[in-house]
């Protein structure tokens, strides 16, 4: 199944080549975890990084939905 | 005095008197410096119902006890009176370089008192202060204004001036300093054009001396190792400015779009600091001592738009922007440049355009009285009417005046969105709960930098908070309230504060910060004592504002807030349920159930 990786703020530099705007695509299989998805990404982890699931901070252990934007960006202080 | 300079400048315009005051020691570590000085100032001598644009108001300037020390970050001031947009109080607060140089003439505080006969601005060289006439500056624009004032005084002066919006009194009327920072919010400026004060311009060389040198500078030197690294490795604030926001904001559906209709913009990413920079950034800028830079310099070069300057920050794209419903970029930052050279306060000016524009679609405000069509997304609509509110020109007159008395005109000051009458910032707080808290309780109405708890709900700082989560938040608001203060007083900014000076735990023990302050004062600073100064200092102000005739009726937000679900985004559906914060609020900040200081409390700080 399909989700949506989003990459914002300085995060936006792990983007893949030739992403349109913030996102793109991955195929995960089914049972697949939100932890999961985001070890395989090069970003920083543990509180450096701030993770959201549909914009809402995913429960622990939660599992992927088809369609489920995971989005990531470095936790620091803004406007 | 170490830190300190402990010397206030006192300057009565109506008079022309000017002279120096010393500070009593108790009273300095007690209420910490800047912000803290400033309400125990105007407490002892205003009556807090004081028409805020008479000679009776009085303006305060203030500096904090690690301004212009080697504190990273310690270039900031406060500008502190009556407000003439809320009623309450103003804290507005603002960097650049003109807050140090004020420092280094050997002065904390410059209050200002009754009103100049002619218009006037204030020159001070190290101490030395005179009254020189402006007339020949009255209705120059900001950038005018800096410029004729450096070369009447010195080139390396520091300059802090209103534009044609103080002048004509407009309540969302800021003080620019440096041309392009603003002392913003609650109409600051409006109070100093009433006091027909043009400008301050300042130059001094005599910085503070501090208590304890080597280990303030071996302190310092670990927070900047500290902060470069982080910058090193990619600073979302060094790279994109805070501009890098509205697509996290959209993401969890609090970017105010369309006057907070919604908390989702179809054109977050068009306005984001990855588009800034890619399209207009000449290069990040830096206040004074700061290793951050997250200021922008920018120049753009697409009619009509054309033009360079500073900004826009975060806060200005939520306001002219997709408040407004613009998602054009260029319209934005023009807008930026705009409201800097009339001295408007952006994000008051977009939000009450914003107001102009529900009014409009809904047909209460007719075209007729505008003279233009007036809906959401017309850029040049915006640009214009922040020009017109500048000036104060045609309907810009009504603009000029707040969302809140805009929109009361028109008979539904519900769709003023504002809190105390200020206009909110850029977090729709449907979404962030604790920031609907801040807003309701704030003593300066609705603002992020009276205690950001969006560093937690919405970034992560230092730890993450669920915004749509009522528990714990009453208590996190009142500690986040207590702990700008402490901040705003030391004379630092928040942004590198929050994160460095403090435990990155979900208590943020002011580890780092007290020690700075004992480091820099020697006045007996440790975490409890500098806590409880910051609580003390916000319960002075608490007390102006119960004094002024604020009551809890007045700790609120509109109605849309507390009764209209948020439409769409990951906050859909929710509201902010204030009235189940904000008993819990008072009973931790020791109040009573009207959200008046008890006796008890009072005694505990001090101040009965």
């Amino acid at each position: 199944m399909r989700v949506a990786v989003k990459l914002l703020a300085t995060y936006s530099k792990y983007l893949p080549e030739g992403a349109e705007g913030s996102a793109y695509e991955v195929e995960v299989t089914p049972g697949t975890t939100v932890d999961e998805l985001v070890a395989t990404l090069p970003v920083p982890g543990g509180d450096a990084s701030v993770v959201l699931v549909n914009g809402r901070g995913p429960q622990p252990g939660q599992v992927l939905r088809e369609g489920d934007v995971v989005c990531l960006f470095p936790a620091i202080a803004g406007g | 005095m170490y830190g300190w300079h402990g010397k206030v400048l006192r300057v009565n315009l109506t008079t022309g008197e000017i002279r120096t005051e010393s500070v009593d020691p108790q009273m300095a570590r007690d209420f910490i410096g800047g912000r803290g000085w400033a309400i125990r100032y105007l407490y002892d001598e205003i009556d807090p119902r004081v028409e805020p644009l008479s000679p009776e108001n009085k303006l305060i300037f203030g500096t904090g006890p690690l301004t212009a020390t080697p504190a990273p970050t310690g270039n900031r001031y406060m500008v502190v009176t009556r407000s003439p947009l809320t009623g309450a109080l103003s804290c507005s607060n603002s960097g650049g370089f003109f807050p140090t140089e004020m420092k280094r003439t050997g002065l904390d505080l410059f209050i200002f008192e009754g009103r100049a006969e002619r218009p006037v601005y204030l020159w001070v060289r190290d101490g030395k202060a005179e009254l020189r006439p402006a007339d020949h500056l009255w209705g120059k624009d900001v950038f005018e204004t800096e410029d004729a004032v450096r070369a009447e005084t010195e080139t390396h002066a520091r300059v802090a001036c209103i534009g044609p919006a103080g002048e004509r009194l407009a309540r969302i009327a800021a003080i620019m300093n440096d041309k392009h920072r603003a002392a913003a919010r609650s109409g600051v400026g409006a109070v100093m054009g009433s006091k027909n004060l043009k400008a301050v311009a300042v130059r001094g060389t005599r910085a503070p001396a501090l208590a304890h040198p080597e280990e303030m500078k071996a302190l310092c030197l670990e927070v900047v190792e500290e902060v470069k690294k982080a910058v090193e490795a990619g600073s979302s604030l060094r790279v994109y400015g805070t501009a890098y926001v509205p697509p996290v904001t959209n993401e969890v559906g609090i970017l105010p779009t369309r006057n907070f209709q919604t908390g989702v913009f179809a054109h977050a990413e068009d306005i984001s600091g990855r588009a800034l920079r890619s399209k207009y950034l000449i290069r990040p800028k830096a206040c004074y001592g700061c290793p951050i830079a997250c200021g922008r310099l920018t120049r753009v070069n697409e009619p009509p738009y054309v033009g360079e300057g500073e900004g826009p920050e975060y806060e200005t794209i939520a306001s002219v922007g997709s408040a407004c419903g613009v998602g054009n970029l260029a319209a934005i930052t023009y807008a930026n440049y705009l409201c800097n050279q009339l001295g408007l306060d952006t994000i008051s000016t977009g939000v009450t355009i914003a107001c102009a524009m529900e009014l409009y679609e809904r047909g209460i405000l007719p075209e007729s009285d505008i003279g233009m069509p007036l809906r959401f997304g017309d850029a040049d609509a915006m640009i214009e009417m922040v020009r017109r509110a500048g000036l104060r020109e045609g309907f810009g007159d009504l603009i000029a005046e707040g969302s809140y008395r805009l929109a009361e005109r028109y008979g539904h000051p519900e769709y003023a969105i504002v809190a105390k009458k200020q206009e909110f910032p850029g977090y729709d707080p449907r979404g962030a709960k604790g920031m609907g808290l801040l807003y309701a309780t704030s003593n300066i109405g609705a603002s992020h930098m009276a205690g950001d708890i969006a560093y937690m709900e919405v970034f992560g700082v230092p730890k993450r908070l669920d915004p749509l989560a009522i528990e714990d938040k009453p208590a996190y608001v009142k500690y986040f309230e207590d702990i700008f203060t402490i901040v705003d007083a030391a004379g630092l900014c928040v942004f590198l504060s929050i994160r460095h000076l403090f435990e990155p735990t979900y208590r943020l023990e002011p580890v780092r910060i007290s020690r700075m302050m004992e480091y820099a004062t020697g006045a007996g600073y440790d975490e409890e004592t500098l806590l409880k100064a910051g609580e003390r200092v916000y319960n002075l102000e608490r007390m102006f504002l119960i004094r002024a005739g604020f009551t809890r009726a007045d700790d609120t937000l509109p109605p849309r807030m507390l009764g209209e679900p948020m439409p769409e985004g990951a906050a859909k559906g929710h509201v902010v349920e204030l009235d189940t914060m904000l008993p819990e609020y008072y009973r931790l900040r020791g109040w009573d159930e009207n959200g008046v200081p008890t006796r008890e409390k009072l005694a505990e700080l001090g101040l009965a």
